[in-house]
């Protein structure tokens, strides 16, 4: 296998909730779909598909993705067939590495019902909350809005699924507040961070193009801190992300204090044997192994 | 995504449209497949940070070609690229190709005649008869058409061929029992209402994509019950299939 070929002599491995990972890489979620499996086998330490919900969602209607410079602003409306179809097609995503599963809700109860129906699947190593849908219950603020919208449907969750590794999803803003109440509610790992509200205008036809989140390089130094404050900040391990783009970048991550690094945008313009190529260069230039760099910062 | 740079091996002007070619070692490449390509890759571009989408224009002897009109950035760092660029693998699902369905009918719109020369080329290698119509907005993009032996031409000024829009330059397509068509999204709303409900009709579709291989589900037509990705799915849709 190629990428075998371009790691060797460094110890990728880590270890998070008591699951082992061949390599700290994860596919950011909504970022990696089935049909591109094949070209990243050997990357990522586990695969993450793409948030899932109750019932089927077409989406948001076109144009949905705009670049920007060093990234791109998307607004996917989180098109997907709904949990008991994503279920019933999860052996597509099966890689041979442990398999995280992200799940949103409306409200707290479908998030709690999400959980329950995922987590009781043994294929599903652990489970992502994507905190930053709108919740129908509290006026379309997001259920990261603040602590305790966090803690709430945290709690709930946990209640629902008592044994499965469960990782809150955060964005950046109020993020070290949310963490530590995803914390106390019992998540198990924080993911940190989202993609950063944002709007692009086509001036020529005087209109709005995409209104949706930024992704890619342009928000990793906002990604970096977050993580690097939340780290300071719970005892949970953390999976980092946000606009990386190079080995650079996951060596950053790790040493802000992320356990694991989620791959998004960048994967659309590169090639993620790339990534781990050069994070495994990386290493070898530090003589350390992946698991000794988390929070390793001088 | 897995880019590859290339050599450029030959680079040439068709009126308003620029043509590059490049060995393509890989697979035969499938009429409507595509390609996404850039001028330079990581870290060079991070602004314009994504790559384009382009249909093969052509596939010879392990060469293929793509044909461009410079529109914004990325378009115009392409037309300045000499010596490489980078390209992906073939992406997307092509033209259905059915040699007992009878004779077809291939119209193209401005830039989206692109796709027309290499499915032309494999419909003659399949022995299947074929006319093209191709429509323009001045005889300066028109000169593309060159190319194309025998095709008929309108432009919308009327500098060149027939006055009017490609289907001004079209018989009934009701006749033809198949018919392919590339261009903007409204000249495909078109022809599919001019070319009836019956036979094979298939159309090359062209929305802003993100990755190319079905990861980001932005690149999205809207089907009967929701979106489907044009990338996977197309960009050559059955044009029952599109909800538009
Ligand atoms: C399947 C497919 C095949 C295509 N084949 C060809 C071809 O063979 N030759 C050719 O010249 N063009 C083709 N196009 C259109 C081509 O991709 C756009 O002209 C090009 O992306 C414009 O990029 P730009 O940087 O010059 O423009 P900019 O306006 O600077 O681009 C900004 C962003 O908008 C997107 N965008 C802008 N216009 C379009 C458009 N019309 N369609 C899709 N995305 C757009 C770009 O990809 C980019 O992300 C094809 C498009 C698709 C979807
Ligand atoms: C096209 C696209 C779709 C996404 N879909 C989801 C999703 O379904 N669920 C989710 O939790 N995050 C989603 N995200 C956010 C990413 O998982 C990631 O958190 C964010 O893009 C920042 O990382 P990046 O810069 O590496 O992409 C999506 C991002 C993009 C670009
Ligand atoms: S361009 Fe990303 S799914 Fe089609």
């Amino acid at each position: 296998m190629v990428v075998r070929e371009r790691v060797t002599g460094v110890d990728l491995s880590v270890e998070m909730c008591g699951i082992t990972l061949s390599t700290p890489l994860v596919p950011a979620s909504g970022t990696l779909a089935k049909e591109a499996l094949g070209e990243v086998e050997g990357v990522y330490g586990a695969i993450l598909p793409k948030t899932t919900t109750p019932a089927a969602r077409a989406g948001n209607p076109p144009p949905r993705v705009a670049e920007t410079p060093a990234g791109m602003v998307n607004s996917i409306g989180l098109q997907n067939p709904g949990v008991e179809r994503f279920m019933e097609d999860l052996d597509a995503f099966d890689l041979g590495v442990p398999l995280f599963v992200s799940v949103a809700g409306e409200t707290v109860r479908d998030f709690a019902a999400l959980c329950e129906r995922v987590s009781e699947d043994g294929r599903v190593a652990a489970v992502e909350l994507n905190l930053s849908c709108p919740n129908v219950e509290h006026g379309g603020l997001t259920f990261c809005a603040g602590p305790a919208a966090v803690e709430e449907v945290v709690t709930a969750c946990r209640a629902a699924a008592p044994t499965k590794p469960l990782f809150a999803k955060l964005t950046h803003e109020g993020v070290v507040g949310n963490a530590r109440a995803a914390e106390s509610a019992g998540a198990d790992a924080l993911t940190v961070m989202n993609t950063i509200p944002a709007l692009t205008i086509d001036a020529k036809r005087r209109s709005v193009l995409v209104r949706g989140g930024l992704s890619g390089p342009a928000v990793k130094p906002v990604a970096l801190k977050a993580v690097h404050d939340v780290a300071r900040t719970v005892r949970v391990p953390v999976l980092g992300g946000g606009g990386v783009t190079s080995g650079t970048d996951v060596a950053e991550f790790m040493l802000a204090g992320a356990t694991l690094v989620q791959v998004g945008t960048a994967s659309f313009v590169r090639d993620p044997v790339e990534i781990l190529a050069e994070f495994s260069d990386y290493l070898r230039e530090a003589g350390m192994g992946a698991a000794e760099l988390t929070g390793a910062l001088r | 995504m897995k880019f590859y740079t290339v050599e450029i091996e030959a680079r040439r002007e068709l009126g308003a449209y620029t043509l590059i070619s490049y060995r393509w070692p890989g697979e035969k490449v499938e009429p409507g497949r595509f390609v996404m390509a850039r001028a330079a890759g990581y870290p060079v571009t991070l602004d314009p940070f994504l790559a384009r989408p382009f249909s093969f224009y052509d596939f010879e002897d392990g060469v293929a070609s793509l044909l461009f009109e410079v529109r914004g950035r990325g378009t115009a760092l392409l037309d300045r690229a000499t010596r490489t660029v980078e390209v992906t693998a073939p992406l997307g699902r092509g033209f259905e190709i059915d040699a007992s369905a009878g004779r077809a009918a291939l119209l193209g719109g401005g830039i989206g005649v692109a796709p027309l020369k290499i499915l032309g080329r494999e419909l003659s290698a399949r022995g299947i008869d074929h006319d093209v119509f191709l429509g323009f907005l001045d005889a300066g993009t028109a000169a593309v058409a060159d190319d194309f032996a025998g095709a008929s031409v309108a432009t919308m000024d009327g500098s060149a061929g027939t006055h009017g829009t490609v289907l001004d330059a079209a018989p009934d397509l009701l006749e033809y029992p198949v018919v392919y068509a590339c261009g903007p999204n409204a000249m495909l709303a078109a022809v599919k209402d001019a070319a009836g409900p019956d036979g094979l009709r298939q159309l090359s579709v062209e929305e802003r994509m993100g990755c190319g291989n079905g990861s980001c589900n932005g690149c999205v037509v809207p089907v009967d019950g929701g979106y489907v990705r044009s990338c996977v799915e197309g960009p050559v849709f059955r044009a029952e299939v599109l909800a538009w």
